[in-house]
């Protein structure tokens, strides 16, 4: 079970972003997360897999609290949780070709044996061909970036995937390839999911179960953007409070 | 609606992009099209399939590494062979309207929107003096349904909604004849890409403006669009009206076929394999190889007929019957 | 609509626009830098005169045939003493860039990685140095050691890491929250292999660059330096040295004494900086407008 209750996260101590947020993604399920853009959803799936101190709240690998977070969460418990964010661009090292992109996490745990293998099981797995793994992320498309990420976050056999819009950038057939991907893999393994998104008709195809953002906070998410903001703290500037005139 | 005369018309557009080692990139090949008053035209296809690279074209906006061929008619300059000076003093603005993808950062973060929209007004219209200028940039956000009483807004104050009307608003200053809409509706929620949609269409809806939009995204396109190109590997493989490639019909070439079938409402199922790489096309159609219906015939360029380049096209229901 | 074009298309070409001036700033700049790297590097061994030949008999003549430059107080031909205080202004600047830039890279790396109160504390140091006048803080370095080449470099190199710090910290602060570190982190790599592995390699074409902006700064330092009687010894009179020397027979109206060191120290630090330029203009992305597919 990846237990995460009541959350409290944001980068700013006055006003944080996510408030009391709690869901649940058990062993072989998957939870589709559904929330506007803006709403902390990814702040969210930052703390599920262990890359953000919450300030409050505990999330609870199969029962077991986690108390330190980033560098300083144990290797184990990291590496058991594999996120896929939702730009390729910014989620690959620029430097790195592809198949060293997949490797990474292998060669960061010392377990350089199972490079060659691991990445021949996964190119395939997740529609990369040879002549791909060569490049480097500005050689190939957003699409097949996406790809190589998916591999990157299932190299070290994940308990959990959290996939932070992983398809918001894509087209359809690679939005469903990768689906299928993730899919496959789960069902190889067992592995939980925790899907977030603003697609609710790809949430609902793709997830056991879908929870609105107000479902996890208890709370409705500010206000649906494209219709005008006219309150208080939206104000020009310039103009001076009342009192001061 | 085809028998309008064209705001728009493409024909045999090319780009090649020349790189280092002799390498050619061929981002666009031999497109034609046409788009006229009143009518949306959505340009469908992947990341990476040449669609941005037409938009730049049409711009004048390709990189020094580029070559055109080809033309693409708006009234009667060729966008292809205009010269710069052409591009810039008549074209942007006046002749093509942008609405760019992520409007926020199209624009500048130190200056408020009435100041962009005065500026465009001097720059493309004949409004002079200051109440008459004020006056045209307010009917200018009026037209794209931006409040008037947040003109004097900063670009980072406004919600995404409100940026993208901003941007439409820019556009729409010039009176030009065709708005060209690329990606609008990136990384936006669900809810606001069908409200930005639906504002676009009703710029096209007075019958004065033609819509060119680019898009990944087959929801948007099959909520605006009159008709539908679809792009594949830089060739434009398919153009049908959206009611028969959306309905029941569906697309007749088995790129758009798999497209729409990979939809998360529909079948869900990928097409197999991925689009080649543009600098390495092969001779044939360059969908063969993800192809179920692909025969030794798909070696050879298939022909564009009734809008389909395709050696074993779906027939139409009604056809089959 | 049938539409095959067998035959290939007319191709046109676009622009040759906004590549002119980039293009012919950098060919100047990289010409003059290769003409001073040339003369410093060739001058010295091919021209086997001594530029410490003094002859009275000839001090203070103006530009001429035999004295391309003149010659000073004591008769020495002054281009030959440009050469020789270029080089060594060149030598002492080069060294100087390197040192400040290994320190600068090294502090600023780590304290944008490492964050926290080791940031803080760190940046509150660099901000206390950087507040002491450069040449100030210059002076009070070199004055603690005996005169020479190294005491001018240290002196030179402690006080100008600071802005390499600040942009290093800067730009590992922002490569840290892209998700690829992230990433990184997720797939089990420890703080130190993504500092070294991921965030420095990002960095290293920024801190080369700034060392490379640094060479003027610190030559300008050096004769700064020099000019004030307190940087190199008079036997290896670098440019700074010249100018100082020229100085006395300014006010005699002869002019040649000053005008060409400091002609030297000028132009080959202005094509230093315009090649950096044109450099920055390549690796900054946000410059880049090349094909994007």
């Amino acid at each position: 079970m990846l237990e995460l209750r009541d959350i409290t996260a944001g980068y700013d101590r006055e006003a944080p972003v996510v408030r009391d947020a709690s869901l649940t993604v058990a062993r072989g399920e998957a939870i589709g997360l559904l929330g506007p853009s803006g709403c902390g959803k990814s702040t969210l799936a930052r703390v599920a897999a262990l890359l953000h101190r919450p300030e409050s709240g505990t999330v609870l690998l199969d029962g077991e609290p986690v108390r330190r977070w980033r560098h300083r969460a144990p290797r184990g418990l990291r590496t058991a949780v594999g996120v896929v964010f939702q730009q390729p661009r910014l989620s690959a090292d620029p430097r790195l070709r592809l198949a060293d992109l997949i490797a990474e996490p292998l060669r960061a745990t010392g377990r350089r044996d199972e490079i060659p293998q691991r990445v021949a099981e996964l190119a395939p797995a997740v529609g990369l061909t040879r002549d791909l793994l060569d490049r480097r992320p500005h050689e190939v498309s957003d699409g097949q970036l996406q790809r190589a990420c998916l591999a990157r976050a299932l190299v070290l056999r994940p308990r959990w995937l959290v996939c932070d819009e992983m398809t918001a950038m894509l087209d359809a057939s690679t939005t469903a390839a990768l689906v299928a991907a993730v899919e496959d893999y789960r069902a190889a393994t067992g592995a939980g999911l925790l899907a977030v998104g603003h697609d609710h008709t790809l949430l609902r195809r793709w997830c056991d179960r879908v929870l609105r953002w107000q479902e996890v906070t208890g709370r409705i998410p500010p206000a649906t953007p494209g219709l005008p903001r006219t309150s208080g703290p939206q104000q020009p500037a310039d103009v001076p409070p009342a009192g001061d005139r | 609606m085809t028998d309008r005369t064209p705001v728009l018309s493409v024909r045999g557009l090319s780009v090649r992009f020349l790189m280092p080692a002799g390498r050619r990139i061929a981002a666009v090949t031999d497109a034609h099209f046409d788009v006229a008053a009143g009518e949306c035209l959505a340009l469908i296809g992947e990341s990476g399939c040449g669609k941005s690279v037409l938009a730049s074209a049409l711009l004048g906006l390709l990189p020094a590494n580029a070559q055109g061929a080809g033309e693409a008619r708006l009234g009667d300059l060729d966008l292809l062979s205009a010269d710069e000076r052409t591009l810039a003093r008549t074209v942007r603005g006046r002749l093509i309207g942008l609405i760019p993808q992520s409007p926020a950062a199209h624009l500048t973060p130190v200056r408020t929107i009435r100041s962009h929209l005065e500026e465009t007004v001097r720059a493309v219209s004949g409004a002079r003096g200051r109440a008459a200028v004020r006056a045209a940039a307010e009917r200018a956000a009026e037209r794209a349904a931006f409040p008037a009483d947040h003109l004097d807004h900063h670009p980072h104050q406004l919600s995404g909604g409100l940026a993208q009307r901003a941007a439409t608003a820019l556009a729409l200053v010039g009176e030009a004849p065709l708005l060209l809409a690329d990606e609008p509706t990136t990384g936006l929620d669900r809810d606001l890409v069908d409200h930005t949609v639906d504002e676009l269409r009703r710029h096209v809806d007075d019958g004065q403006r033609a819509l060119l939009m680019i898009t990944h995204d087959l929801a948007a396109a099959e909520r605006i669009a009159d008709r539908v190109a679809v792009m594949y590997a830089g060739r434009i493989v398919e153009l049908a009206d959206a009611e028969t490639f959306f309905g029941v019909a569906g697309p007749r070439h088995p790129y758009g076929r798999g497209l729409l079938q990979a939809l998360p409402d529909r079948a869900f199922t990928p097409i197999p394999g991925m689009p080649p790489a543009l600098g390495a096309l092969p001779d044939g159609c360059a969908f063969a190889p993800r192809c179920a219906r692909a025969t030794d015939a798909c070696a050879t360029l298939p022909p564009s007929t009734g809008g389909i380049s395709c050696h074993h096209p779906h027939v139409p229901e009604d056809l089959r019957a | 609509m049938t539409c095959e074009s067998a035959a290939e298309p007319a191709w046109r070409s676009y622009g040759v626009r906004r590549r002119s001036t980039t293009a012919v700033r950098l060919r100047v700049s990289a010409a003059l830098v290769a003409v001073t790297v040339l003369a410093v590097l060739l001058v010295p061994p091919l021209v086997r005169l001594d530029q410490q030949t003094v002859d009275l008999g000839s001090k203070l003549l103006p530009p001429g045939w035999a004295h391309p430059f003149g010659t000073d107080d004591l008769g020495r031909d002054l281009l030959l003493r440009c050469v020789y205080g270029l080089r060594i202004s060149l030598l002492v600047g080069v060294a100087a860039a390197l040192v400040a830039t290994v320190i600068g890279t090294a502090v600023g790396a780590t304290a944008g990685a490492l964050g926290g109160w080791v940031d803080q504390g760190v940046m509150r140091v660099v901000d206390t140095i950087a507040s002491v006048p450069h040449l100030l803080l210059g002076i009070f370095i070199v004055a603690m050691f005996r005169p020479g080449v190294w005491p001018v470099v240290v002196s030179v190199a402690l006080t100008h890491w600071l802005s390499t710090a600040r942009i290093v910290r800067a730009e590992v602060l922002s490569l840290r929250s892209r998700p690829y570190i992230d990433a990184a982190v997720s797939g089990g790599a420890s703080r130190w292999r993504v500092a070294v592995r991921h965030l420095l390699p990002a960095v290293l074409p920024r801190a080369a660059l700034a060392a490379v902006l640094m060479v003027p700064h610190a030559m300008w330092h050096e004769s700064a330096l020099s000019f004030l009687g307190l940087g190199l010894p008079t036997h290896m009179a670098s440019l700074g040295n010249l100018v100082q020397g020229g100085r006395s027979s300014l006010l005699a109206g002869q002019w040649w004494p000053t005008l060409f060191p400091g002609l030297f120290i000028i132009v080959p630090t202005l094509a230093v900086a315009g090649l950096a330029g044109a450099w920055r203009e390549r690796i900054d992305p946000r410059r880049r407008s090349e094909l994007m597919l």
